[in-house]
């Protein structure tokens, strides 16, 4: 059965992948990217292949575990372009909708997301990063509608966005968590501006949003008001499980890279950099294994608290080692300045642009030092630092 | 340090810093011939301040710390080679040199060879500046030449490294003229021994400047940056990071003054190059570290263009690969210890 489904999807990949698609991603512009990624969901929306982690009553749902990994293990194995346009849509916001969304909120947005609603995530603030419960994004209710002021920073691909998963605050009393409310946001609504944020890389994939009076209807908030830090940890929880699955397995497939890049640049044979390359294949192997291991636990319910901040933590450090040796193989040539492809993997083979992203992986969604707190924490049980301090400058 | 060199330092640095980062090539250049940095290295007897490679260095520690522009490792090169080469026509070239240094050479070993009957050809990878240049040091293990770069063909290298400009120039088939050699056969050797080791040691200096800046950035940041409502810098998590950092940079810096210190009295031998490896091999890596840092520690404003943290990292991730031969710097420093 499974081995019918590999066969399945091995054989669709091969007649769908967009031949050449890495060459066309390469030094084009963001709006080449976007209609690129566009047929490519909508391709793979069509097959089923875009949603095995839904439920059973959408197209494509309904998918076991061990087929989800299947589906995910093919497409890194045929190089598949990645989903990053939609990566919000189809993960954050659908697992966020299916989880604590209401019947009438899952029947007004699923069905967009399958026909192409572009989604971004409004979480952090300029003063409100690691310490997300501190944001101060106001949300005043005013009969059916919240009327919502402040500014929001980092958010992937916003600017493409049609809809935004947005916390803003509803109270001030109490725990910073209790204040805080979840909505879903339409992008066109009045008052929204958004301003793309030029990254180091020269690309700008995240961006500020502006929030001046902007009015969201009551039926859009997902829960009740107060009740949004939950709903947010639904939404963090989504790109835990499947998505490390999808990521190891690729930067698996990706070894051979390095090996390609050695033999091109006739430095196969030394011996450092050979040490260097089997030092990483045995992490490579663990943060596939852990990422495995961790997918089955949540489904079968044993997850303790820390376990995904393990996959998450051994994931960064093993890309950033990965992108490291890329860099180091490919010598002063590597160091030139290339144009970039988008919409590849984390281990696109332009390694000075692979080693710029990785940080993506070590800053967001909960840094690594945040991920480290979690471990120590939560999971080994050390004690928290302490609640007061006192500290002055120059003294 | 010195007397002399802390107020070198500190002159340097006050300089650079009026005229604040991400000054133009030309508008720095200016600067550092009208303020004879050039003239820091060059004996006296030539009109120089003589003070030796180590107030070359503590100019380039300066100018790395400050991101510059200034291509003052490569003029370096090229003027302390005509020096030590000695007498010869060339030498008459000095002083223009010095008020324009109008030369400029490779970061890495030129892939060059001489034919028999003299003709020159390969490629110069990794020059600073060279479209601006009139000359370029080149060497093989036998020759070291001053060549005319209008005798190559020129390709821009452009690195993420956007605050230092890279070519790369080509020889196909030139005749060499017999007033563009500064030393050959065993002379050759060991100047290319002295140019190669200056090379390493100047580029430690860089690096070791630009991590110094970085970390200071870094922690400068953390104090400032709250978050859990209090400064970052209450983390004890960061600052052990900010400790580490500190230690490796100290090292590093440690091992440069000790192996300048005993490589000065002969920069013309490979034992001196070996130290000078050494030293950058510390240098570059204490610099790639105190950049990652910086940014992992800066979080999303240290992903963005307008903050300079990726000047930092880009910088550091290119010195890295400067200075390297074919063989692995690790690799034979580990087979010296056997032979
Ligand atoms: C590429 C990218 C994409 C992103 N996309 C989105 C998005 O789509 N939507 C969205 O809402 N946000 C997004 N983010 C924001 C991301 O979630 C934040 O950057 C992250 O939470 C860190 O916050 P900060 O940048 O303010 O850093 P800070 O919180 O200021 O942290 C600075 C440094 O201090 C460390 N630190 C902080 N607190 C502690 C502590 N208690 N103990 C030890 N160390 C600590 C951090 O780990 C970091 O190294 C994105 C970020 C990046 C880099």
């Amino acid at each position: 059965m499974s081995e019918q489904l590999r066969t399945e999807v091995r054989s669709w990949l091969e007649n769908n992948v967009p031949a050449g698609w890495r060459e066309a991603m390469t030094g084009c512009d963001q709006d080449a990217f976007v209609a690129a990624q566009r047929d490519w969901f909508f391709k793979l929306v069509e097959a089923g292949y875009a949603t095995p982690h839904w439920p059973e009553r959408w197209p494509g749902g309904g998918r076991s575990l061990a087929e989800q990994k299947i589906i995910y293990e093919e497409v890194a194995r045929a190089d598949a372009p990645r989903l990053i346009l939609y990566f919000v849509a189809l993960y954050h916001a659908a697992c966020t909708l299916m989880e604590c969304g209401s019947a009438d909120q899952q029947q007004r947005f699923l069905p967009g997301i399958l026909k192409g609603d572009v989604w971004c995530q409004g979480f952090s603030e300029p003063n409100a990063g690691s310490d997300l419960a501190s944001l101060r994004t106001r949300a005043e209710r005013r009969g059916d509608v919240y009327v919502i002021n402040g500014q929001k920073t980092w958010s992937t691909m916003a600017q493409y966005a049609d809809r935004c998963l947005l916390l803003a605050r509803t109270s001030s009393d109490g725990r910073p968590q209790a204040g805080i409310t979840y909505f879903l946001m339409d992008m066109r609504s009045k008052g929204v501006s958004v301003r793309p944020i030029s990254q180091i890389t020269g690309d700008d994939e995240f961006a500020e949003i502006f929030l001046d009076d902007v009015e969201i209807p009551v039926e859009d908030r997902v829960g009740e008001e107060g009740q949004g830090w939950a709903v947010a940890q639904a939404t963090l929880a989504s790109e835990r499980g499947l998505t490390l699955v999808e990521l190891t397995q690729r930067m698996r497939h990706s070894l051979g890279r390095i090996g390609e890049v050695m033999r091109a640049r006739g430095c196969a044979d030394d011996p450092v950099l050979r040490a260097a390359f089997g030092r990483l294949i045995p992490q490579v192997h663990a943060a596939c294994a852990l990422a495995d291991g961790y997918l089955q636990k949540r489904i079968s319910g044993e997850e303790v608290v820390g376990d995904a901040s393990i996959v998450k933590l051994y994931y960064a450090r093993t890309l950033r080692e990965f992108v490291r040796l890329g860099q180091q193989i490919s010598g002063l040539d590597g160091q030139t300045m290339e144009e970039f492809t988008r919409g590849g993997s984390q281990e696109t083979g332009n390694w000075a642009v692979d080693f710029m992203n990785s940080y993506n992986w070590s800053i967001a969604g909960g840094s690594d030092e945040i991920q480290r707190n979690i471990i120590a924490e939560r999971m080994l049980q050390m004690p928290r630092e302490p609640r007061d301090w006192r500290w002055q400058k120059g003294a | 340090m010195s007397e002399l060199l802390t107020e070198l330092t500190d002159s340097t640095r006050s300089v650079l810093d009026s005229l604040g980062p991400g000054t133009a090539e030309e508008t720095i250049w200016t600067q550092v011939v009208d303020l004879g940095w050039l003239l820091a290295g060059v004996p006296e007897s030539l009109d120089g301040l003589g003070l030796g490679p180590a107030a070359v260095c503590v100019i380039q520690q300066e100018l790395g710390r400050s991101l510059s522009a200034a291509r003052y490792p490569a003029a370096t090169l090229v003027i302390d080679a005509l020096v030590a080469a000695g007498e010869s026509p060339l030498l008459e070239r000095l002083p223009l040199l010095l008020t324009e240094a109008l030369a400029t050479a490779p970061l890495v070993p030129p892939d060059i060879e001489i034919s028999d009957d003299g003709r020159l050809s390969g490629t110069v990878r990794a020059v600073w500046s060279v479209d601006r240049a009139s000359d370029i040091l080149v060497w093989t293990n036998s020759d070291v030449l001053l060549v005319p770069t209008s005798a190559g063909a020129l390709k821009a290298r452009p690195t993420w490294d956007e605050t230092r400009r890279l070519f790369d120039i080509t020889f196909t088939d030139v005749n060499i003229d017999s007033g563009w050699r500064l030393a050959q056969g065993a002379a050759a050797e060991t100047l290319v021994c002295r140019i190669e080791t200056l090379r390493d040691f100047l580029l430690a200096a860089d690096a070791i400047g630009g991590a110094t800046a970085a970390l200071e950035s870094t922690v400068n940041y953390l104090t400032e940056r709250k978050q859990f409502g209090r400064p970052l810098a209450l983390f004890q998590a960061l600052k052990h990071r900010c400790a580490d950092l500190k230690a490796h940079i100290a090292a590093a810096e440690a091992l440069f003054a000790d192996t300048l210190n005993q490589a000065e009295s002969g920069f013309g031998q490979p034992q001196a190059a070996l130290l000078a490896r050494e030293a950058k091999l510390l240098a570059t890596a204490a610099y790639t570290e105190a950049a990652e840092e910086a940014v992992q520690l800066h979080g999303g404003i240290g992903m963005t263009a307008e903050h300079p943290c990726h000047l930092y990292l880009k910088r550091a991730q290119l010195n890295e690969h400067l200075g390297r031969r074919r063989v692995s710097d690790e690799l034979e420093l580990a087979t010296c210890q056997f032979s």
